[in-house]
């Protein structure tokens, strides 16, 4: 009988070879081959997608504070922060035994846990828009009153109003004259 | 317990040179001006500090001295021992016992004239004063002349002296001259021992450093000692006498089987005898040497029964036996020439000694400290069940069979397919997973920008399923809802109105700034020259036309 050897664990029983990392700085994805990795004499470790990131990073800027960042966004409101798509995709330290149908699920969850996402991302984007909506209106209305003067003559401008009304009435004669 | 060190001693100047050290000191470092017109005071302050100056200076210089010499009666008994035979106890305590007294004196000397000086009157009377006190000071240094030399040499000789630590594990190798000793300490150890034909090549002890279990091990190598009485040795015999009876080491007496040294087996075996009280406690092999000459069953049968007697008697005073050792077991035989047996004699002195030490240190005080370390506890017996071992069946059965024929290794099969270059291990063959099929399968570790391990998780069905539901209803809940972002507000002819005022708007302003930069460049031309004639009456219809009036 032969000695039982313990065997391997996992697939991947170190980390995958490849893992696509976020930039520290805007949050964007750091593809492999691109942007900078600093690492500080505390061990901390910094991505940076491009040089851009890199040198507002080198300036001491706050991603938090520099508008075209997903920091920025995020706390400010205008994107996405918290949501169950989140947690979908998250960084699991404790491998997995590795499962084929696990991980085709995994793949086509991760397609439709993406689709989501957007679509929420979109109607967020809605929602704000139409917070801001009713003050458009307003302002529109009002620069209507205001402004006509640039276009119409003050006296064109009774002349049209009287027009209206007698318009107005004649119409509403007619409609009570049908209901009779 | 230090190493003593020996080297670290000062050099210790002649008299002539001490005495011109001193003076030229305090020239240097007191000043040197004085003059006669000065304030008594001041040039006695002058001259007394010239004689503390010089009696400080050679205070400090004998205290060095009489500080770097050890003091007999305070180091080892096998340093003092050493010291006494080497340069006599009596003589060296003389010497720095007359340094001693000469500081004293010299300290005496400025006291007195420093006094005297407190009551000069005139610069003269101080100076001769201070000549009296230093000439007096250099006297009592220049009369210690014989002393000062002899210290330099003893310090001279004691810095050559090997540094042996009494307190550590020691072999030491002792018997006639010329039996090999010195051949030993060569074979065991770095030691480069002189070995020559004559009687007395080693002529003091030598230090030499082996390895064994993990342990430093010194080994002494000793002059050749003689079969005399004590009184009428040597100093070189008596410094291995000393080693002898000073150090806890143990003793190898060597003898020379073949005679070569010029002395008989009786001789040797005699010598062993005088010197017998020296080995009490100690472990002590006696060792046959230069065996490739006369082999020990060579000998004759008076011969070997000598032997065999020292044999007995080393037994019987020496410490550090194992139980049930066979009567013959502390002679062993070796050749330093062909090197066989050199190393079973120095693994028995070794083990014998480390068996003694053991011992010695079982019996003192010191084992209760590291006692409760090597204590073994036994759970107390509280009933009559036995409680055997539990060996498995398997291993039981697996007791009886031969062992196993050896299996193939992996470094085996890398060279059966080509050699480390050559050969791609597989290392997915060990990989425990539920179905074969998905051994060699290639997992995509990213899509679409993300991560696919960051997705992977047991319950993902349930996750995903429960992300989705929710999904349905907000996305109903969604449409339902009134963004208020259609363009309601405003009728067709109110948007083209608005657009019209916009459009007006961003041609004044336009306007405006076209004139603002050209405010100051362009001249005022009179009415007379303006030739585009702006100012027409068509235009202002036009203009007052399209705000709606008819004019």
């Amino acid at each position: 009988m032969a000695i039982r050897r313990p065997r391997r664990y996992h697939i991947y029983d170190s980390l995958p070879k490849l893992r696509l990392e976020k930039c520290w700085f805007c949050s964007s994805t750091c593809y492999p081959g691109h942007g900078v990795t600093f690492v500080r004499n505390d061990a901390t470790v910094f991505r940076f997608c491009r040089s851009k990131c890199h040198k507002n990073f080198k300036m001491k800027r706050n991603p938090r504070k520099v508008k075209w960042t997903k920091a920025y966004r995020k706390l400010a409101g205008k994107d996405l922060a918290e949501d169950a798509t989140f947690e979908m995709e998250r960084k699991r330290n404790r491998p997995e035994k590795y499962d084929r149908e696990l991980v085709h699920k995994a793949v086509g969850a991760l397609k439709k846990v993406t689709a989501i996402r957007a679509t929420r991302e979109a109607r967020l984007h809605t929602l704000r828009k139409s917070a801001a909506r009713d003050a458009e209106k307003a302002a529109d209305l009002r620069e209507l009153e205001q402004s006509i003067h640039l276009i119409k003559a003050p006296g064109v401008l009774a002349r049209e109003e009287e027009e209206r009304l007698r318009e107005s009435v004649e119409e509403l004669q007619q409609t009570e004259a049908m209901q009779e | 317990m230090p190493v003593y060190n020996f080297k670290s001693m000062g050099v210790v100047p002649t008299a002539k040179d001490l005495v011109d050290i001193v003076l030229s000191k305090t020239q240097r470092q007191t000043p040197t001006v004085v003059h006669n017109g000065w304030a008594i005071q001041r040039i006695r302050q002058f001259y007394m500090r010239k004689v503390k100056h010089t009696q400080t200076t050679w205070h400090e210089k004998l205290s060095t001295i009489l500080e770097d010499f050890p003091k007999v009666d305070d180091i080892h008994p096998f340093y003092s021992d050493l010291l006494n035979v080497l340069y006599d106890k009596d003589h060296y305590k003389l010497a720095l016992g007359q340094l001693n007294a000469a500081r004293g004196m010299i300290d005496k000397v400025s006291q007195d004239y420093v006094r005297l000086l407190k009551y000069g009157d005139s610069l003269y009377r101080c100076k001769a004063l201070k000549r009296a006190a230093l000439g007096r000071m250099c006297t009592i240094m220049k009369r210690q002349g014989p002393s000062l030399a002899y210290l330099e040499q003893v310090r001279q000789h004691m810095g050559r002296l090997p540094s042996i630590d009494p307190n550590t594990r020691s072999l030491l190798v002792c018997g006639y001259p010329n039996v090999g000793k010195s051949s030993f300490m060569n074979k065991v150890t770095r030691a480069d021992v002189e070995v020559q034909p004559y009687a007395f090549t080693t002529k003091s002890l030598f230090v030499g450093h082996t390895d064994y279990k993990y342990l430093r091990w010194q080994v002494i190598d000793t002059p050749g000692i003689l079969d005399r009485p004590l009184e009428e040795r040597n100093t070189i015999e008596m410094q291995s006498i000393t080693a002898l009876a000073h150090l806890r080491a143990a003793v190898l007496y060597v003898m020379d089987i073949s005679e070569q040294c010029g002395y008989t087996i009786k001789q040797q075996a005699a010598l062993f005898q005088s010197i017998k009280p020296l080995f009490a406690n100690k472990p002590v092999l006696i060792v046959a040497n230069k065996t490739d000459v006369v082999a020990l069953a060579d000998l004759s049968a008076e011969d070997r029964a000598l032997l065999d007697g020292v044999a007995a008697e080393a037994a019987k005073v020496s410490a550090g036996g194992f139980e049930g050792d066979k009567p013959g077991s502390n002679l062993i035989a070796m050749s330093t020439l062909t090197e066989e047996g050199v190393s079973v004699v120095k693994q028995i002195a070794c083990d014998r000694l480390l068996a003694s030490r053991v011992e010695i240190k079982l019996k003192s005080k010191r084992i209760n400290e590291v006692g409760n370390r090597i204590h073994v506890a036994m759970p107390r017996i509280r009933d009559g069940t036995a409680r055997p071992p539990i060996i498995p069946a398997s291993v039981l059965a697996k007791k009886g069979l031969p062992p196993a024929a050896p299996r193939p290794t992996e470094r085996d099969l890398q060279e059966a397919q080509g050699g480390a270059g050559v050969y791609n291990a597989d290392l997915r063959k060990q990989y425990d997973l539920k179905d074969e099929a998905w051994r060699y399968d290639i997992m995509p570790e990213i899509a679409d920008g993300h991560n696919v391990l960051d997705f992977v998780d047991p319950d993902i069905d349930a996750r995903l399923e429960a992300l989705e539901r929710e999904e349905a209803a907000a996305a109903a809940e969604f449409e339902a809802l009134d963004t208020g972002l259609a363009d309601d507000h405003l009728s067709q002819a109110e948007w083209e109105d608005l657009h019209r005022i916009r459009e007006r708007k961003k041609r004044i302003v336009a306007d405006n700034r076209r004139k603002r930069a050209a405010a100051d460049n362009t001249p005022r031309i009179p009415r007379t020259l303006d030739a585009p004639r702006s100012r027409t009456a068509e235009r202002m219809k036009a203009e007052l036309g399209a705000l709606g009036l008819d004019a």
